[in-house]
């Protein structure tokens, strides 16, 4: 078909332009000739172009089934819903570059148009980062792994990964790469400004909003990564400290740290190398991280696609990341600080201290990481970095963050006094003292034995002894500092509504409104706080309080866990869409009374290369919605036939997969259950007899994770909502600055 | 007749409470090498506690059996090591090199905050002894425009 063709040339066609963009800006930086500048931009607006007309052909591939292409006779098959047909350009390796590089061109496009009239004198460097960026891309889809590979004709396609089908799975990718391309514009702008020797406040204020959006999506998309892992993986958790998942975490991590640590530029004209450094440090990690997934490095959950494109992005890396901090050293005069500081006890130091935790949670988790491979280069022994490590490891600066989140607000700039402190703090810290100690008297004995243990643990040097003490200690600590920190936003809100009451004569619900609309900012980063309290004590109830069974049941036996009673009604076979399934049906109850009816299925996901198999499979799909009896009996045939082709072939014919049950307790009349799930799936279900081996968990509070998702969205949207405040400022600042050139 | 029957209730008791502390003492044991033993699917760093995949159900029989064969916890993961190496362990033992993993990134951000605290005092003696040296106006600013900027932008923030 002429689409692959068209495709395939498109590419190379996008290649070319975004080259000549990549040089022709440069010149322009050089010779400042105004018509080179111009070329530049338009052929990095082609290559948008050229490269949104691959992605088209590549999905016309996908929708017409063209198995032709490798790519698509790899993730898709004839039988793949609609959606996940769609989705599969992302469901491996170069059609995830491909959606890089489309995300980058896209963003590029905009930062163009939205700078037509202003920053003039940065975007000549800036052009150039971002064609140079969409230009190695282009060259790995070009070169290296070209989505328009063809081989021989074929009759269908082995499909995606059917835990990669998934509503969450389809938007999380996509969301994620929205955070992680979105960092290279305030990338590009950092490297303008100091290329150009403009490291003024230009560069930032000018990139306030996408940084706000990248750091956003990126946050958002990890979450939602979170929730498919729960929903989807049946172990019960949303975060295994997996290397991809720590990948994402990483510049997440550091975009936080900069968007505190700008404020303190904004304000007092510190920290100016520091930002820098923040931010040529995220781009990198979000290098890193697009590295990390698709390189296969170390070998992860993620890996869905692996291939041979490691060394060019080694290389890449190691030239973005030391290119830029060579231009910052060189500039380092240009980022002299204007700093002064009145008092070690200011908000500036708090941010400072934010700061440190931030990035030093970014450096143990890429510490961590990496540390089997040096493990293995010093010592020759492999070791596995799992889950429990990195827990005991974070927890403890994680807390720290917690504090800090609180104190950062309060304290006052330049120099807090002692008045000040006692005013601020005392409602929130006593509000957090309350609950620490309401909790140690729920249970004085376990505290103080784990007292006891800890300073055994720790006299005998058993480092890992003493960790594992510690965590009895994490929840308490957790929900205590939790209430301090809404303690402080809280009284922030309350002295804002008051101030503006007692001015304008406002009623309450008037003067919030005003509050927060007046100083969107402001008031958007307190709610994204406590969307992270939120989350935090979703994370600690869940994994503190967390119970579990596995057992075995036949159709009709109940079985009791933590206060719920299920009951295993019975189950129906199923085949639909690409997957045949056992369907169990379980009834749950609660002091008697039924409160949910749970279907958990146990499925198989044929390999439809096997004819033989994929004729039955049809056959057996097609019954379905005739004789109940027929079709139970045609699908029941299908397990002896995989059994039978799995001995034939020596190797697995089919992707096994679960859907999880879930039932959330939302009900505010059982508070102490309050946000918690029962969480059910099937180990393995016999088809005949219909005996099932069950995992259960009981996850308290784990939906305050959710709702603390949501409130954190929430916020975001506040603080990136236009604000003239904002506007003015930045209007302000280049205004100052053209006046400076001129 | 009756001392007989409480003798034999007497033993029927204690046998049940032999059996319920060995379940106990199996599920402690049990759980102590599914938490400690990695899952070798190959997906994710999971204990084959934790993992979902069906290489972890085979995992957890087979660590079952060797406990109910009288095998403590500890003995059972030394087994795996010694057939698979270190590797095996969902987390590296705390000693020897690995202590680095373990007390490296605390160390780190420990003297990172005091690193902070010494700089922020620097700082802060450098900004004391610059208003000592400096004349208490601001530089002039030489273009009125330029001033007038200024103004406008510290009257935002």
């Amino acid at each position: 078909m002429l689409t692959v063709e068209l495709g395939y040339y498109g590419l190379f066609v996008a290649l070319l332009a975004s080259a000549w963009a990549s040089v022709a800006s440069l010149l322009a930086t050089v010779g400042r000739e105004r018509g080179l500048q111009q070329s530049a931009e338009r052929s990095l607006l082609a290559s948008f172009g050229f490269i949104v007309l691959a992605a088209l052909c590549l999905e016309v591939g996908f929708l017409t089934n063209d198995f032709r292409l490798d790519y698509v006779f790899h993730y898709s098959s004839i039988a793949q819903p609609l959606p996940y047909k769609i989705g599969a350009l992302w469901g491996g390796q170069s059609g995830s570059l491909l959606l890089w590089v489309l995300i980058l061109a896209g963003m590029s496009a905009l930062v163009l148009a939205t700078n037509r009239a202003k920053n003039r004198a940065l975007m000549p460097v800036v052009t150039a980062v971002l064609g140079v960026v969409v230009t190695f891309f282009l060259v790995l889809l070009n070169f290296v792994e070209s989505p328009f590979t063809l081989g021989p004709a074929r009759g269908d396609g082995v499909g995606l990964n059917p835990q990669l089908k998934n509503y969450w799975m389809m938007i999380h990718p996509p969301c994620l790469y929205l955070g992680y391309v979105g960092f290279t514009v305030p990338f590009a702008f950092a490297i303008s400004a100091l290329a150009n020797r403009r490291s003024g406040d230009l560069w930032f204020r000018t990139t306030r909003r996408w940084t706000l959006f990248s750091w956003f999506f990126l946050g958002t998309g990890i979450l939602m990564g979170s929730y498919w892992a729960y929903i989807e993986l049946g172990w019960g958790g949303y975060w295994a400290w997996d290397p991809v998942e720590n990948a994402s975490l990483m510049p997440w991590l550091t975009a936080t740290a900069f968007l505190h640590s700008v404020m303190i530029q904004e304000k007092k004209g510190m920290l100016k190398i520091w930002n820098v450094l923040l931010v040529i440090l995220t781009f990198s990690l979000s290098i890193f991280g697009t590295f990390l997934t698709r390189s296969g490095i170390i070998s992860s959950v993620h890996a869905f696609a692996t291939s041979n494109i490691g060394p060019a992005f080694g290389v890449f890396l190691g030239v973005v990341f030391f290119g830029a901090l060579a231009l910052m050293i060189l500039r380092l005069p240009d980022l002299r600080s204007e700093a002064r500081l009145e008092s070690v006890v200011s908000r500036e130091s708090s941010f400072l201290f934010n700061n440190l935790v931030l990035v030093g949670i970014a450096a143990t988790v890429l510490f961590l990481t990496t540390f089997p491979m040096l493990s293995e280069m010093t010592t020759g022994r492999k070791v596995t970095m799992g889950p429990p490590i990195f827990n005991l490891v974070n927890i403890p600066w994680a807390l720290f963050l917690l504090f800090l989140t609180g104190v950062g607000p309060l304290i006052a700039w330049r120099k807090a006094t002692a008045s000040h402190l006692r005013r601020n703090f005392l409602f929130p810290a006593a509000a957090g003292a309350w609950v620490l100690l309401g909790l140690f008297f729920l249970a004085p004995r376990a505290y103080l034995s784990g007292f006891g243990e800890l300073f055994r643990s720790l006299a005998s040097l058993d480092v890992a002894g003493a960790f594992e003490r510690l965590k009895i200690f994490y929840p308490a600590l957790t929900f205590s500092l939790g209430a301090f920190v809404l303690g402080t936003v809280g009284l922030e809100f309350k002295r804002g509504i008051h101030a503006r009451r007692v001015q304008h004569g406002e009623s309450v619900a008037t003067a919030l409104a005003r509050l927060v609309w007046r100083n969107k900012r402001r008031y958007g980063g307190y709610v994204v706080h406590v969307g992270i309290v939120l989350i935090f004590f979703g994370i600690a109830g869940s994994s503190a309080y967390k119970k579990e069974a596995v057992q075995e049941m036949s159709p009709g036996e109940v079985f009791e866990v933590d206060g719920y009673q299920m009951r295993y009604d019975g189950y129906h076979l199923d085949a639909m869409d690409d997957h045949l399934g056992a369907v169990t049906e379980v009834s749950l109850f609660q002091d008697g009374r039924r409160v949910a009816s749970l279907e958990a299925e146990q499925r198989f996901h044929p390999n439809m290369v096997f004819p033989e198999l994929r004729d039955a499979f049809l056959r057996a799909k097609s019954l379905s919605g005739g004789d109940p009896a027929v079709y139970q009996s045609a699908v029941a045939r299908l397990y002896p036939l995989i059994r039978e082709l799995e001995q034939g072939a020596g190797r697995e014919v089919k992707t096994p997969s679960t859907e999880v049950a879930i039932h959330a307790s939302l009900s505010p009349f059982a508070p102490t259950r309050f946000g918690e799930d029962f969480y059910l799936t099937p180990l393995w279900v016999d088809p005949q007899s219909g005996r099932a081996s069950f995992r259960v968990f009981v996850n308290p509070m784990v939906n305050f994770i959710w709702f603390g998702a949501f409130v954190l969205v929430l916020g975001a949207h506040l603080a990136v909502l236009p604000d003239p405040r904002e506007r003015k400022r930045l209007t302000a600042t280049i205004a100052l600055e053209e006046r400076a050139v001129a | 007749m009756r001392r007989r029957a409480i003798l034999v209730l007497l033993a029927f008791l204690a046998l049940a409470g032999a059996r319920a502390a060995g379940d106990e003492a199996f599920q402690r044991e049990f759980d102590y090498a599914t938490r400690t033993i990695l899952c070798d699917c190959g997906c994710s760093p999971q204990s084959v506690h934790d993992c979902a995949c069906g290489r972890a159900e085979e995992m957890r029989n087979e660590i079952a059996a060797a406990i109910r064969e009288g095998k403590t916890g500890a003995q059972v993961v030394d087994g795996y090591v010694a057939r698979y190496g270190e590797k095996i362990r969902v987390a590296p033992t705390a000693s020897g090199f690995n202590l680095l993993a373990w007390l490296g990134p605390g160390v780190a951000l420990l003297l990172g905050i005091l690193a902070s605290v010494l700089i922020l005092r620097r700082w802060k003696r450098r900004s004391a002894t610059e208003e000592a040296a400096a004349p208490v106006t601001p530089p002039a600013e030489d273009d009125p425009y330029v001033a007038r900027l200024r103004e406008q932008l510290k009257e935002y923030e």
